[in-house]
């Protein structure tokens, strides 16, 4: 028989949608009889959900109830995201075959795939679910090391423009044109137009946030020790990874900045963060943490850095905000 | 648990995994129960009774349920347990027990009904044992349930709401050890047991008595043995000073040391061997057998390498050699030339079995053929090695590249558990060079760490083996077991 705890749930969700004025016999003392037909088996996740991947596999939570049961597909991934029906995966690596991002809707029947070179990395899609972003490792794995280097790529898939470098772009560095062979960008996120974005570019030992115009094929430099930016929903702060130190060696601490002002606010998160955080709302931020075991977690704090980290879901990594 | 709170099991007994709250609990609970086999025991309501007396309590390292309703829903993070045939539910308990140092006389897995309607069943199931320990507590389906492959143990008779219960499961529990159990049903009125997110009340419990009180000396690395040691780690040697305390772990470890590749950063030159390890490993060096990593080879012919350790790396600019200690034959393989089937190595390593006269075989190289490490994909290219050391039985493969630990169940060379023939893989990329994230963790992973450096230890018995994760000063991650030869 289906549980008894999932009938009530379910019971109370169906009495939520319908609105009705249900009365509930429950108590802590004295719970009520809740009885539902047998039929009633797969406990549906009604309302929104959260997408994570579970050692590596897709998964649905429900975003009311981040430790209820997980819904696990057959489909594997590096990383994952998800954003107004579009689900984007980069595919496990292995000796022999590269990576790839597959794009598929949210019935997850795919709709396109771009062959990379790399080891899987960052994953984004716009507000709207019309650009895709990646960054893959080519050379090293980590942005704590020396010499790595990474490949950041878009895909409009509206148009079906693949932008495979993001190095095609003209560089501005303190407005001024810049061109330089140790040029890196990793860590895009996207703004409601679809054309405005921002991430990371390095060169020369600094790490700059850059503002990118898409169309214009253009980005340019408006602070530096900023990682992996992730734009909140009013689109108004990122959150993103500040080297301490302003050196990667030593960690991140995340932290949200606001874009009129470029004044950044550190976290309540005091274990290194090295993830491109996403937004829960326009109040919380959500990363990804792994302990020494490997295993991953999700978390979330506060976006304005008082308060405290919370776990929100177990065993998980690359988060999608709720939807 | 709160009732009927369904969103909100956060709170007590849910701990912050990152926060490495340590989850095992030792509770002295009433050995004095009498125990029928096979009928259930009810032994309190509520609560666990406590006394003093020779038993220790632990509670699941990990539990989840499946449900043949819902295929491919994991329920590892609720609150509750469900039992049932109709629609089929298992569940899976994990547990690891150590500190014992007496023989287990008995065993019993205790759990508590949900104080929920409809918690209560005429059968409360049976338990069954797996071998199967690396099943994951958020990603266990069933669909993709672990076999529930070992002995049948005892059942329970009917059961209530908000009561414990008692299994007797103490042929399953032969020691300290890692051990998985399941509870199944055929009765289709199930039951739902509180799981161990359900907080410390509740929670599941397994409980361990031994033979005897007394303190029994466990064997400490300082006592004398007649037989052999083998200690080492891959990932030793660069500007940093992690070389430095795992040198000194070698400082009072006797025995034959190995490396397991990468033995100094970034480009295995003759000076960064004289800068970085000699200080360090180098003390150690008349009693080490080296093997080469990709970094000693950035220096052509790994010249750096072989120019340092001279014939104690064997063959001049071969890679590849082998050597005896005690019952064991070891041997010293290169990951860094090719590997393939017809291949010199391959047939020299084959040719070298052949003629080995020992009972039991450990191998060592620098890349993984098996690892759930981010950075380094498992290196698929050293299955003709395997294929070779698993055709001439032997027992063990040490690794390094990706830099941590981590221990796999024996596997044959396809990666399948394979408890009667298979190797078991080590990934001792901890000797000192910074640490490296985990990816996605891979089938039968049964250990791992990234934030503590150390070397492994092997103590080599006539026909078995002990290892023994030996944490650098100031560290306390353990990981320590025994396995036969084949």
């Amino acid at each position: 028989m289906m549980s008894i705890k999932s009938k009530i749930l379910t019971a109370l969700g169906a009495a939520v949608v319908l609105g009705g004025a249900a009365v509930f016999y429950v108590a802590e003392s004295a719970p009520a009889e809740v009885v539902l037909p047998d039929n009633v088996s797969e406990v549906t996740q009604s309302g929104a959900t959260m997408q994570v991947l579970t050692n590596g596999v897709l998964s649905t939570v429900s975003a009311a109830d981040t430790r209820g049961p997980r819904h696990l597909t057959n489909r594997k991934c590096d990383r994952a995201y998800t954003s107004a029906g579009t689900v984007v995966c980069l595919l496990p690596v292995d000796a022999l075959v590269g990576t790839k991002l597959v794009v598929l809707d949210n019935k997850l029947t795919e709709r396109k795939t771009v062959p990379l070179t790399g080891f899987p990395n960052r994953l984004k899609v716009s507000g709207s679910g019309r650009m895709v972003s990646w960054t893959v490792f080519l050379d090293g794995h980590s942005y704590a090391t020396t010499g790595f280097s990474t490949q950041t790529g878009i895909l409009d898939t509206q148009s079906g423009t693949v932008v495979h470098s993001l190095e095609e772009f003209a560089p501005t560095v303190d407005g001024r044109p810049y061109k330089a062979a140790d040029i890196n960008f990793w860590g895009v996120t996207f703004a409601s137009d679809d054309n405005r974005f921002y991430a990371t570019m390095s060169t020369g030992g600094k790490r700059y946030l850059v503002q990118g115009d898409f169309a214009r094929k253009t980005v340019r430099t408006l602070t530096t020790n900023v990682e992996c930016p992730s734009l909140s929903p009013d689109g108004k702060r990122i959150a993103y990874k500040s080297a301490i130190d302003a050196d990667p060696k030593k960690g991140w601490r995340l932290s949200v900045m606001d874009l009129s002002t470029l004044r950044s606010t550190p976290l309540a998160e005091t274990h290194s963060v090295d993830d491109q955080a996403i937004w829960l709302d326009n109040a919380t931020v959500g990363y990804g943490l792994q302990r020494d075991d490997g295993t991953n977690d999700v978390w979330s704090v506060p976006a304005d850095g008082p308060g405290q980290p919370k776990l929100l879901i177990e065993g998980a990594n690359s988060p999608s905000p709720p939807a | 648990m709160g009732f009927p709170n369904g969103h909100n099991r956060t709170g007590k007994g849910f701990d912050m995994p990152s926060r490495r709250a340590r989850r095992t609990t030792r509770v002295a609970v009433a050995a004095a129960g009498a125990l029928s086999v096979t009928a259930a025991v009810l032994v309190a309501v509520a609560s666990a009774p406590e006394a003093a007396a020779a038993a220790t309590t632990f509670t699941p390292v990990a539990d989840t349920y499946v449900d043949n309703s819902a295929t491919g829903t994991n329920y590892g993070t609720s609150g509750q347990l469900g039992v049932d045939n109709s629609p089929v539910k298992r569940i899976f308990l994990r547990f690891t027990v150590s500190g014992l140092s007496a023989s287990v006389t008995n065993a019993k897995l205790r759990l508590h009904t949900d104080d929920v309607s409809g918690s209560n069943s005429p059968a409360g199931g049976t338990a069954r044992v797996l071998s199967d320990n690396t099943w994951s507590e958020t990603g266990t389906t069933w669909s993709n349930q672990p076999a529930v492959d070992g002995a049948t143990l005892t059942s329970l008779g009917a059961v209530n709401r908000n009561a414990w219960y008692e299994l007797d499961v103490t042929s399953a529990i032969t020691g300290n050890g890692t051990f998985s159990l399941a509870v199944t049903s055929t009765n289709s009125d199930g039951a739902d047991y509180d799981s161990r997110e359900s907080g410390s009340t509740t929670a599941p419990q397994l409980v361990v008595t031994t033979n005897a009180t007394t303190t029994t000396t466990p064997p400490t690395t300082n006592q004398p043995s007649a037989d052999p040691v083998l200690v080492g780690a891959g990932d030793i040697s660069d500007s940093g000073s992690g070389d430095t305390a795992t040198a000194a772990l070698l400082d009072n470890i006797p025995g034959t040391v190995f490396t397991a590749g990468d033995n100094v950063y970034d480009n295995g030159t003759a000076s960064e061997f004289n800068t970085y390890y000699n200080p360090t490993w180098g003390r150690h060096k008349a009693r080490t057998k080296p093997s080469p990593g990709n970094h000693d080879y950035n220096t052509s012919n790994a010249s750096g390498y072989f120019g340092y350790f001279g014939s104690l790396a064997g063959p001049a600019n071969r890679g590849y050699y082998s050597y005896d200690l005690g019952n064991w034959h070891i041997v010293s393989l290169d990951s860094e030339i090719t590997k393939s089937a017809g291949s010199p190595q391959e047939q020299w390593l084959r040719a070298d079995l052949a003629a080995s006269t020992k009972p039991c075989t450990l191998a060592y190289w620098h890349k993984p053929r098996w690892t759930s490490g981010s950075n380094h994909a498992p290196d698929t290219t050293a299955t003709p090695l395997v294929q070779a050391l698993y055709d001439y039985n032997a027992e063990v493969i040490v690794t390094g590249h990706n830099h941590q630990y981590e221990r796999f169940a024996p596997m044959n060379p396809s990666g399948t558990a394979d408890s009667a023939r298979g190797l078991r893989e080590f990934v001792a990329g901890m000797g000192g060079a910074g640490f490296y994230g985990f990816g996605t963790i891979q089938p039968n992973s049964e250990a791992r760490n990234n934030n503590t450096h150390g070397v492994l230890k092997f103590t080599l018995h006539a026909n078995s083996y002990d290892w023994q994760f030996v944490p650098e000063a100031g560290k306390t991650y353990a990981d320590s077991g025994t396995g036969n030869c084949h």
